[in-house]
């Protein structure tokens, strides 16, 4: 980890009896071994985990824990030992009240000698998203996939060599870490003036002169050495998916460096040749008046893709224009997509395809009375019959499909040849046409509807089910 | 490629791994600086602009850093594509990272040889759009046109591309410079002898009043044409202006802004201006309609000769109207009128206005010719009536004033079940 103008720093005390120097303190500096970083991009919260080596001696052992110029949640600081946990115990953790941005450990240990730790804490000001990049072929029958993930830190603190974990789900935070992060722990307010400034450069400049030499020895952090650096740089990160519990999390091979105020993009999967299928969809009440066309896959084997689910994130969708490059068609923001789930990516309307719907004759009849009103009886209830032609021009020179939803209010019976005809919901006829390359079509429905005291229910039956 | 004004440029930065790791505001950079070797603006996408540049790049064996930078032009930095070409495997992207406050992006290649690599960048880039117009001329018949399909390229993007590849979705590519803030108009095709029909219509609802005449609404016309030509024909770039052209039905007629011209009857033909219409997109086999204006030739009167109300029960009714058209066509040439109705509007015109349902309606017997009644909808009908042409004057008595014959069609409706 490189600091530039801040730190998180493990500083051992050396403790001398119970008469402790107020101003003055005499430390030692274990270097960090590991470090882990869990992005959760539903909240502003980053979880780091640390690893290092801290030697301690039998009875009571102070160790400070100190940062600078970063969002780091105080309350979320924590301290395990990874060996002798029944003979290391916390006794208690002092946020001393005129030096911010610093805690103390008080350690009971039973045990002497050298114990790897583990210090984590939540920090804001780090986060990633997921963007999706499809390349379909000339005729668009199958695609290239690439799916992305991009970490931004902007926390203040550069991390090298971290293992980088990325949380795809949404988890449930009271406070917010940033919030959390400018509040002293004990409730008060923030002290970032100039006398702690002062204070924690001292720090600073004793721990960065550490983690250079910590630096040069390991190669970054994460302990991999030179070697597993330059053989990790040989190609692009590959990145693990496991489910746990409702969440799902990315764990990207290897160590990353994300310098603040960086972005780093990195790929997150590649599938090539899916196959997809291209379906036209008219739904006024959804889409506006004009079809809209749809590539229909899903996050599946049989689609090369159904490791993970696909966080929420961009999708740019490209076709290779058949001249050696490419069009651009759209980018459009998509849901969080489980495993086996649809995908159905809306890349607009299609200027070549024409659908046009228009009622075709009107006839009235089985009408009722209020046969007490005056001066004349009135219509209160009648029937309606109405005839439509839907026309379709499909301009392209390849077949397409179309699902239809019509939607009808009231107590209509619907009646339409055409197979495969079915009620979305109540009052929603679907159905699917088939048409030609470069051909014409239209196709006629008929709809009865009992209107004024002849209606009974609101909802639409089809003829003859 | 100019940076230190308006860059765009490709860095090829052959600098230790230590210097990336400086601060942004310090990234010390030994570079080369790759030109461009080909470029080509798609512009098929009317709401986004793709540029794809290709770019000869020397790899060092190992790890490179490609580092993308601009200024002053607005690049949609996550549409920008980093491909490799014609190495498969041997030249692989690692990451990509974005520094702080900088219009740039830093691409980490690895390379398993040293040597050159053409690589293609492409991005979505902004103020560099088009638009389609045409001039039609038509000829002095007006049975035919020459129809010039342009497109305008503006380039207010904030960069230079020099002599770059133009592909607006339609016809070729054209090879042309595209400067700085500057706008090119390319002529995209050139289609000759394409036939048109003039469309008559006559529209109650629509139409414009003529002053003092209460019965009686302007006729408009329209130029119709097809965009259908010889099937299976490759579209061929016009490049040259004058060049012969190729026919239409090769692609679609995009939205534009098309000025109508006709020629006049001297020879050679001088040219009038006839007006302008927005041509809408036209797929292949498709008609562009062209408003031109009032054909103040043609002369309707619209009466209504019966209105008679039938009693059912209660409040239900029916209602019988006789609608009558008598036209005369002043012009020379016969014609076909084109006489649109609403049956809703004019059934409210007679049954009382604001019914909250569709009219039910059938035509009746005395219709003068009911195959010349198109319903087009329940509410929208059609009527075909054919127009003698207006008579010659007799040479041997050019005082003599002779009237165009006045044609009557009578439109027989009944309005059914009414309240």
């Amino acid at each position: 980890m490189k600091h530039i103008a801040s730190a998180a720093a493990l500083l051992v005390l050396l403790v001398a009896g119970a008469a402790q120097a107020r101003n003055i303190d005499l430390v030692t500096l274990p270097p960090r071994d590991t470090v882990q970083l869990t992005i959760y991009n539903s909240e502003d919260l980053t979880l780091v985990r640390e690893t290092r080596s801290v030697t301690f001696k039998k009875g009571a052992n102070r160790l400070e824990f100190s940062w600078a110029n970063t969002l780091i949640d105080p309350t979320s600081c924590y301290f395990r030992p990874l060996a002798h946990e029944n003979e290391i115990e916390v006794l208690d953790t002092t946020f001393p009240q005129d030096r911010p941005e610093v805690l103390i450990w008080n350690v009971d240990s039973k045990f002497e000698g050298q114990v790897p730790v583990e210090v984590s804490y939540f920090t804001s000001g780090i986060s990633w998203n997921a963007d999706y990049l499809m390349v379909t072929n000339a005729a668009e029958t199958t695609m290239a996939l690439d799916g992305y993930v991009t970490v931004v830190n902007n926390s203040g603190e550069d991390y090298e060599g971290a293992q980088v974990r990325l949380v795809v789900g949404k988890i449930n935070l009271v406070e917010k870490i940033q919030q959390l992060a400018g509040v002293h722990a004990y409730g008060g307010v923030d002290l970032n003036g100039v006398v702690q400034e002062k204070a924690k450069d001292l720090k600073t400049d004793a721990l960065r002169s550490t983690f250079a030499t910590y630096d040069a020895r390991s190669g970054g952090m994460g302990g991999g050495g030179a070697n597993a650096l330059a053989k990790q740089q040989q190609r692009e990160a590959v990145i693990v998916k496991e489910g746990l519990s409702e969440y799902f999390i990315f764990t990207i091979e290897g160590w990353q460096t994300v310098k603040t105020g960086w972005s780093q993009r990195m790929s997150s999967f590649r599938a090539r040749e899916v196959p997809f299928d291209v379906l036209y969809r008219y739904r006024p009440h959804q889409y506006g008046d004009k079809p809209v066309r749809f590539f229909i896959l899903a996050n599946d084997k049989p689609h090369k893709m159904g490791d993970s689910p696909l966080p929420d994130g961009m999708i740019r969708v490209f076709r290779e224009n058949g001249r050696d490059g490419l069009t651009f068609y759209v980018a459009q923001s998509s849901k969080y997509i489980p495993i086996n789930e649809k995908i159905e990516l809306n890349v607009g309307k299609d200027d070549q395809i024409v659908y046009e719907r228009v009622v075709l004759d009107v006839g009235r009849q089985n009408f009722i009375y209020d046969e007490n009103h005056k001066p004349e009886p009135v219509v209160v209830g009648w029937d309606e019959t109405r005839k439509w032609q839907e026309e379709i021009r499909n301009y392209r020179q390849k077949p397409i499909k179309m699902e239809i939803r019509h939607v009808l209010p009231g107590d209509v019976t619907f009646g339409m040849e055409v197979p495969g005809l079915k009620l979305y919901d109540f009052h929603t006829p679907e159905y699917t046409l088939d048409l030609p390359a470069s051909t014409k079509k239209k196709f006629t429905s008929d709809g009865t509807f009992l209107l004024g005291r002849n209606m009974k229910q609101n909802r639409v039956k089809l003829a003859g089910q | 490629m100019r940076r230190n004004r308006w860059l765009m440029g490709l860095v090829l930065a052959a600098t230790a791994l230590a210097v990336w790791a400086q601060p942004a505001a310090a990234r010390i950079k030994l570079a080369t600086l790759p030109v461009r070797e080909r470029v080509e603006i798609q512009l098929e996408n009317e709401n986004a602009t793709l540029v794809e540049e290709e770019r000869v790049v020397t790899l060092l064996k190992g790890t490179n850093h490609i580092d993308f930078s601009w200024t002053n032009t607005q690049i949609d930095k996550w549409t920008i594509l980093f491909r490799p070409l014609a190495v498969a495997d041997t030249v692989r992207v690692i990451n990509q990272s974005y520094p702080p406050g900088e219009n740039a992006l830093v691409w980490e290649v690895f390379a398993d040889n040293a040597g050159p690599v053409k690589v293609r960048i492409s991005y979505i880039i902004g103020n560099l759009r088009r638009n389609f117009s045409y001039r039609a001329t038509a000829e002095n018949s007006e049975k035919t046109l020459t129809l010039r399909t342009y497109m305008r390229v503006n380039n207010y993007s904030g960069e230079e591309f020099g002599m770059a590849g133009v592909w607006g979705g339609i016809a070729g590519i054209f090879q042309k410079e595209m400067g700085l803030q500057e706008a090119k108009e390319i002529l995209v095709a050139k289609f000759a002898e394409v036939p048109i029909t003039k469309k008559f219509i006559f529209n109650w609802q629509s139409g414009q009043r003529v002053p003092d005449e209460p019965n009686q609404r302007y006729v408009i016309m329209d130029y119709v044409l097809k965009n259908e030509g010889a099937k299976g024909a490759a579209a061929k770039p016009a490049a040259k202006p004058g060049e012969e052209a190729t026919t239409l039905g090769t692609f679609p007629l995009p939205y534009g802004k098309v000025r109508i011209f006709v020629k006049d009857s001297k020879q050679p033909p001088n040219e009038a201006f006839l007006g302008e219409d927005w041509g809408q997109f036209t797929p292949i086999d498709d008609e562009m309609k062209l408003y031109l204006g009032q054909a103040r030739d043609v002369k309707v009167e619209r009466t209504v000769k019966k209105n008679d109300r039938t009693a059912i029960h209660g409040n239900l009714f029916s209602q019988e109207v006789i609608v009558q058209y008598k036209m005369q066509n002043f012009k020379k040439d016969a014609l076909t009128l084109d006489i649109e109705e609403d049956m809703n509007a004019l059934r409210n015109e007679f049954c009382g206005g604001g019914k909250d349902h569709e009219a039910s309606w059938e035509l009746l017997a005395q219709t003068t010719d009911k195959s010349k009644v198109e319903r087009k909808s329940a509410q929208k009908v059609e009527i075909h009536v054919a127009l003698p042409a207006a008579p010659k004057a007799d040479e041997k008595k050019p005082d003599e004033v002779k009237k165009p014959d006045e044609v009557i069609f009578l439109l027989h409706l009944m309005f059914k079940n009414e309240w």
